[in-house]
């Protein structure tokens, strides 16, 4: 596995893990305000950051030691490209994405706070897909 | 005119051992590039750009064509 896909590997782990804590943090979001909505997505935001920041070290400073030599990460211009395809298509699915959500809120006549939970779980889902076409086009 | 796939190919590789055994990464770092991102070009997995193809053509001191070609 190289350095690419290791690093790939651990953004669609951190987007996964922020996505789960989310999910059970908001199990009562029809009866919670949107300022404690809104402060629950900001920190599952905040925590994929953090676990792919950790998760890239730690992953690297363990292949490093099993592997026996360090792998530096040096970006060019298939890095580039394969980013610009992965580009394409989370642009596409968070787009269809907020089309759809903004249909189904007037729709349903559901509540901001649904709307405001469905785009950022559509920005994760739309990332976490562009992350497995990264791994597709690296492997 | 209908359209027609054009497959490049190279002899990156043959031209690699043919220059004192250089390894992917000797290459990677005279061209400035990953060392996989060589053996992706070597397996035809990717097409280099035109600016990278004389980069790695120059590296084995040859004309682009002799390195890159279609078949």
């Amino acid at each position: 596995m190289n350095i690419k896909i290791r690093n790939t590997l651990a953004e669609i782990t951190g987007a996964s893990v922020a996505m789960i804590w989310m999910w059970y943090n908001l199990t009562e979001a029809s009866i919670m305000t949107i300022e404690s909505v809104s402060k629950v997505l900001a920190q599952g935001i905040g925590i994929s950051i953090i676990v792919i920041i950790a998760l890239t070290i730690v992953i690297n400073i363990f292949s490093s030691i099993v592997t026996g030599n360090y792998e530096k990460n040096i970006e060019d211009e298939r890095d580039k490209l394969y980013e610009l395809y992965a580009l394409q298509l989370s642009s596409a699915i968070f787009g269809i994405s907020i089309v759809i959500i903004l249909v189904l809120l007037g729709w349903f006549n559901l509540t901001i706070n649904t709307g405001l939970i469905a785009i950022t779980f559509s920005g994760f889902i739309a990332s976490i897909a562009s992350l497995f076409l990264k791994m597709y086009l690296y492997k | 005119m209908a359209k027609k796939k054009i497959n490049i190919e190279n002899s990156v590789r043959k031209l690699r051992f043919n220059n004192n055994e250089m390894t992917q990464q000797e290459l990677a770092d005279l061209v400035g590039i990953s060392r996989q991102t060589v053996v992706a070009i070597e397996k035809y997995k990717y097409t280099p750009s035109l600016e990278l193809a004389y980069k790695i053509a120059l590296a084995f001191n040859k004309e682009i064509q002799e390195v890159f070609y279609i078949n």
